[in-house]
């Protein structure tokens, strides 16, 4: 299986001297062509920092990460990944059409192919019809929508999301548990971070979980199930980051 | 595409967001609104007679208009980045093939093309006050000044992007200002100083000379006040002041790249 995602021995810190603070120390995983990975921790564990990392908006202290087969943060790489950050508004003064055809033509898109897929992905995150509307008159959902419209545009070979479901509603939730099932079915690659159990049980091959800057543990989905059938994944969740991953061994 | 095509692609959309940016938000129309009111004040003046009013316009209404796209620029120019961080815009924007100099680059074309059609519609403005007024223009010398006031917005506009990358967003306002106004200041009064004070104090003169670019040698405002008495500047001392324009926005964009080119973000 190709790998999308490398990472190896990654540390990463911020600050300097006393005011340094590791926020990642020795991560490794990788992420396999076509699977869902599920990336989860508390606030603070270092999901953000490891994502930033992959899209070479922090550098890494030591270790290495390479998306797609190149080092993390080089533009061949980019150019197959679709990114959706961390709660990022989108220029206020820009119309959605806009947006995206911005965001299109910056990641190599032509011309000719917004016609095609602007409508497509605005239609598949519940925004058709609003193509014309100004920005700054979306709510928090539907901005959060329009993200993953961006993330989506040119049709990219590994997805990266960052808090996926935040500021979405429980429709929003369903609406993007659907979008993803129906990207994993068409074979992309996802690796997103997430606080919300249920979607990682239901979209993941695997989980990674990470606290105060460590993988605790990999999950597979078999795994998550048997846990599933025995206890609630929110209990398992806080024994292991309790337990520091060694919570059911 | 080729990685060439790709990249001016690239800085061409960048550029036209802050372009749409600057005339989807008021400030531009807010600016170009109360200079227009002041200028409209001067036009009802009736002291001077006609002769001396179209003279006095021009003073007023050249002054205003270059320190206002002035202005303009500065509001610009130092909210781009701090923004873009602010929101965290940058993020999907960085998270295409994109490098970090392409988007400097487009970012301050992007900013330039504001000021273009900020002093555009000024440039407008004025001409019809001149032939409301009856009054004649010195083509040659007007275009030359439109020319001359575009290279120091782009060197004003570099400047303003290292200091929105050395600083906060109100400092780097404060000190855009500062730059644009002390220029002339420091311009005018150096020659003095230099005769007064000492060797260190002749240093740190020639130093600050150097340091900061001379903004007023773009300014041909006087020249078109008296055109009557001046001819157009001749093409060589263009070309140098072009040249001096762009090794200051050379210099300036390139210390500004060093420091965002690994910044974390």
């Amino acid at each position: 299986m190709k790998k999308m995602i490398e990472v190896e021995n990654l540390t990463v810190s911020y600050g300097r001297g006393s005011q340094r603070h590791v926020a990642v120390e020795g991560v490794s995983f990788t992420v396999g062509e076509g699977e869902c990975v599920g990336f989860i921790g508390a606030n603070g564990a270092g999901k953000s920092t490891t994502l930033k990392t992959l899209m070479g908006f922090t550098y890494a202290d030591s270790g290495a990460a390479r998306v797609c087969g190149h080092p993390a943060g080089a533009p061949e790489g980019r150019r197959s990944i679709g990114y959706l950050p961390e709660v990022a508004l989108y220029y206020p003064f820009m119309k959605a059409k806009e947006l995206l055809e911005l965001y299109g033509t910056l990641g190599g898109m032509k011309k000719e192919a917004f016609k095609r897929r602007i409508p497509e992905v605005l239609a598949l995150v519940g925004l058709a019809g609003h193509e014309g509307e100004l920005l700054r008159t979306f709510s928090k959902g539907m901005q959060q929508r329009l993200g993953i419209a961006q993330a989506l545009i040119t049709e990219p070979e590994l997805l990266v999301l960052d808090e996926v479901s935040s500021g979405l509603d429980p429709l929003g939730r369903y609406d993007l548990r659907c979008i993803l099932e129906g990207l994993t079915k068409a074979g992309r690659t996802i690796f997103f971070s997430s606080h919300e159990l249920s979607e990682v049980e239901s979209l993941c091959d695997r989980v990674i979980l990470i606290d105060e800057g460590k993988i605790l543990r990999e999950v597979t989905r078999e795994e998550l199930h048997t846990i599933g059938r025995e206890r609630s994944l929110e209990s398992f969740f806080i024994s292991e980051v309790r337990a520091g991953g060694k919570g059911n061994e | 595409m080729s990685k060439a095509a790709g990249k001016a692609s690239a800085v061409r959309v960048i550029a036209k967001s802050v372009l749409v940016e600057a005339v989807r938000r008021k400030e531009i129309y807010v600016i170009i609104l109360l200079c227009c009111a002041l200028i409209g004040v001067v036009m009802t003046l009736d002291f001077f007679g006609l002769d001396g009013l179209v003279k006095f316009y021009r003073e007023v209404a050249l002054k205003l208009m270059g320190v206002s796209t002035a202005i303009a620029v500065v509001l610009l120019a130092t909210r781009q980045l701090p923004r873009e961080f602010e929101f965290r815009t940058i993020y999907p924007l960085l998270a295409r093939p994109v490098g970090r100099l392409t988007f400097l680059i487009g970012k301050g074309l992007g900013v330039c093309a504001a000021a273009a059609f900020c002093f555009g519609l000024f440039m407008i403005l004025y001409v019809a006050g001149i032939l409301s007024l009856g009054g004649d223009l010195a083509w040659g010398l007007f275009v030359q000044h439109i020319y001359l006031q575009m290279l120091l917005m782009m060197l004003l506009t570099s400047a303003c992007f290292l200091l929105s990358l050395l600083f906060n967003y109100d400092a780097a306002l404060v000190m855009g200002l500062l730059l644009y106004s002390a220029s002339g200041i420091l311009s005018s009064t150096s020659l003095f100083l230099y005769d007064l004070t000492t060797d260190i104090g002749r240093l740190l003169l020639i130093a600050l000379n150097y340091l900061l670019p001379q903004l007023v040698l773009f300014d041909l405002s006087e020249k078109v006040l008296h055109s009557e008495l001046w001819g157009p500047v001749s093409s060589a001392t263009l070309a140098t002041l072009t040249v001096y324009a762009l090794a200051y926005t050379l210099v300036f964009t390139g210390i500004s790249y060093r420091l965002f080119r690994r910044r974390p973000l």
